[in-house]
């Protein structure tokens, strides 16, 4: 490995993991496992082995879910090691994905530890402001944070490396024997990542129709194309009233901010509503940050300026595409404010929306639109039809962006309104609604394409992948039973 | 008596982390937000309650009518308690509400509070009540998601 992919690489793990400066759609694109790890493939040319040690990852982190700054392990992290491991120790992306697997619980200490680092600039930013110094928003909401969050990541990238150089003349003495134990763990990781996700369905018939899914693909080899092309006319049929819906803004009677200053403030907050999460405000900053524009557009005076952005700096908490109503309907109180009418609690509003947003919001786009997307993109990826992934992909981009956007100005136009109907039909969504159905049957060919690809090595090792199946089996099952009790 | 599995403090109330992880875990289909604010504020309060998924029943309630409501028949449902303050929750503990295990699972910051945990910041007085309810012998246990480290107040 040369110094230029060192330096690479800690730059794409930066910017894969700071979910900031990809206009808001990095952390659906290029956090996932298949994205990142195929990016760290095309650094260490070898796209293909990069995408496919990816893509075991996404699956051990199918069911991926972020809410209020906690998960699992760091998916994102996992992958570009594990990308690493697959080509630098000559290993089946399976084999590289169990080796990578451990990295990822490295990844939650520096994101909770970014979570705690972060309130630093909080503290900075009160301190000027308290001393009329005059603090701006962006730079300790974007440029400080994300500059830390840079030198964090060259850290992260540098102790992985250390440890995998440690573990290099290891795995080249022992290569044979690690390359089984890797394997088998491997197998028993994917096997753990689905059966939790069936079983949380906690639904016979859901079960009965992933195998039978699984079987038909064993059977037929069922073409990806045929499989996706299926997949969207029941994601179309079923979504047909949401694709249909353009809302009609009511006019309003007076305008000052123009539609260009709503897609720049859209387009600050896309791009840094997760740069200086902390425990603290955790979006606050964020929010003072995106209404900066607004703030500076209606007020002349310096001293009001400042003054207004403070008040958005406190504590707020969103899913930051589904929530944007809520800038939006808050943008025109902030107007309304500034003509003199005499308008509601802005802090309220907010804080009494925020929550319910977040509610509905993650238990969709995180919940179901993600792993829906991203799953098929999984099928084309381990069925080696590489060009396929690029349709899923760029539907779940175009499908966050308008959510988000449409959020946005109706919030404007449409106030509490917009937030009434939205959660309506996200609540009435039928794709949320079958989702469970849709989502084993994917699974269901995931595996089927899966076991395909990988027959030659599982035949080799039948008798101890079946074990391994059984130990996994169990081991989720007692786990499950057991978290329900406690 | 309604069969109350979780009581939270939360002032993010029906959020992302309730949603996606407290109430699947503990299969709750009921929850009571007990908040006087919100219940006197009808848009609020509906759109929390049009908010909810299907399954789920919400019901946004000032802290005297909750406690009438818990303390009222039972039936079937396993119910979560969520407030945005100590103070209501002791007022419902006032009303004779018996609540034997309390989950703290976020509090903002706010002018005049302070860090205490991850996540977790009090006024003087908030920190003062907590510790007050904890010692008559109810568990505050201070605990974002399901996975994460319980911490007890003592």
């Amino acid at each position: 490995m040369t110094v230029l992919s060192f330096i690479l690489i800690s730059l794409l793990y930066f910017w894969c993991s700071s979910t900031a400066l990809s206009f808001g759609i990095g952390y659906y694109t290029l956090y996932r496992p298949i994205i990142s790890g195929m990016l760290a493939g095309l650094i260490l040319k070898d796209i293909i082995l990069g995408m496919l040690a990816g893509s075991i990852v996404n699956i051990l982190y199918i069911n991926f879910v972020s809410t209020g700054g906690s998960f699992k392990g760091d998916q994102c992290l996992t992958a570009i090691i594990a990308a690493m491991a697959t080509i630098l120790f000559k290993l089946n992306p399976i084999e590289g994905a169990a080796f990578a697997y451990p990295f990822g619980y490295v990844g939650i200490f520096i994101w909770k530890y970014r979570l705690n680092i972060n309130s630093i600039f909080v503290k900075k930013y009160n301190e000027r402001y308290k001393n009329n110094l005059n603090p701006s928003i962006s730079v300790y909401n974007g440029l400080l944070p994300q500059i830390l969050l840079y030198f964090m990541s060259t850290l992260v990238i540098i102790v992985s490396l250390g440890i995998m150089l440690l573990l290099k003349d290891l795995m080249l003495m022992y290569h044979e024997i690690l390359k089984n134990c890797l394997f088998l763990v491997g197998v028993c990781l994917i096997n753990i990542s689905i059966i939790s996700v069936l079983y949380n369905f906690k639904n016979l018939k859901i079960i009965i129709l992933f195998f039978a899914i699984l079987f038909i693909t064993l059977l037929t080899d069922i073409s990806s194309y045929l499989v996706m092309i299926i997949l969207f006319l029941i994601i179309s049929y079923l979504s047909f009233n949401d694709f249909c819906y353009i809302e009609k803004h009511k006019k309003k009677d007076f305008i000052i901010l123009n539609k260009r200053d709503l897609v720049y403030s859209w387009f600050i907050w896309m791009n840094f509503s997760h740069s200086c999460y902390n425990y603290e405000r955790l979006q606050g900053f964020a929010f003072a940050h995106s209404m900066k524009n607004i703030i500076n557009k209606l007020y002349k005076d310096n001293e009001t300026r400042k003054r207004n952005i403070n008040k958005y700096t406190e504590f707020f908490n969103t899913e930051p595409n589904i929530g944007t109503p809520i800038h939006g309907f808050i943008i025109s109180l902030e107007e309304e404010r500034y003509i003199g009418k005499d308008t509601v609690d802005i802090s309220y509003i907010k804080k009494g929306m925020m929550g319910i947003a977040a509610g509905l919001g993650d238990s969709f786009t995180q919940v179901v639109l993600a792993p829906l997307f991203m799953s098929i993109a999984l099928i084309f990826c381990i069925d080696r039809k590489f060009i396929g992934i690029i349709f899923p992909v760029s539907l779940l981009i175009a499908a966050i962006l308008y959510i988000s956007y449409s959020g946005w100005m109706s919030g404007y136009y449409n106030g509490r309104e917009a937030m009434i109907k939205r959660i309506n039909k996200i609540k009435n969504n039928k794709i949320k609604k079958y989702f469970p159905l849709i989502f084993s049957g994917i699974l269901g060919v995931l595996i089927g394409k899966l076991i395909i690809q990988n027959y030659f090595l599982l035949k080799q090792d039948l008798i101890n992948v079946g074990i391994v199946t059984i130990i996994a089996f169990l081991y989720t099952f007692i786990r499950l039973k057991s978290n329900v009790k406690s | 008596m309604k069969n109350i599995i979780l009581t939270r403090i939360d002032d993010r109330l029906l959020h992302g982390q309730v949603m996606v992880s407290w109430i699947p875990l503990l299969e709750i289909n009921e929850v009571i937000i007990i908040d006087d604010e919100y219940a006197a504020d009808e848009f609020m309060s509906n759109l929390i309650v049009e908010s909810s998924p299907v399954n789920l029943t919400v019901k946004v309630l000032s802290v005297k009518d909750s406690a009438e409501y818990i303390l009222s028949g039972s039936n079937d449902s396993r119910v979560l308690l969520i407030s945005r303050s100590v103070e209501s929750i002791n007022n419902l503990l006032e009303m004779k509400v018996p609540i034997h295990k309390i989950n703290v699972g976020g509090l903002g910051y706010l002018e005049g509070r302070k860090k205490y945990y991850n996540f977790i910041h009090m006024s003087d007085n908030e920190f003062k009540l907590l510790k007050e309810i904890a010692g008559k012998g109810i568990s505050v246990e201070v605990q974002m998601l399901p996975k994460d480290k319980v911490t007890t107040l003592k």
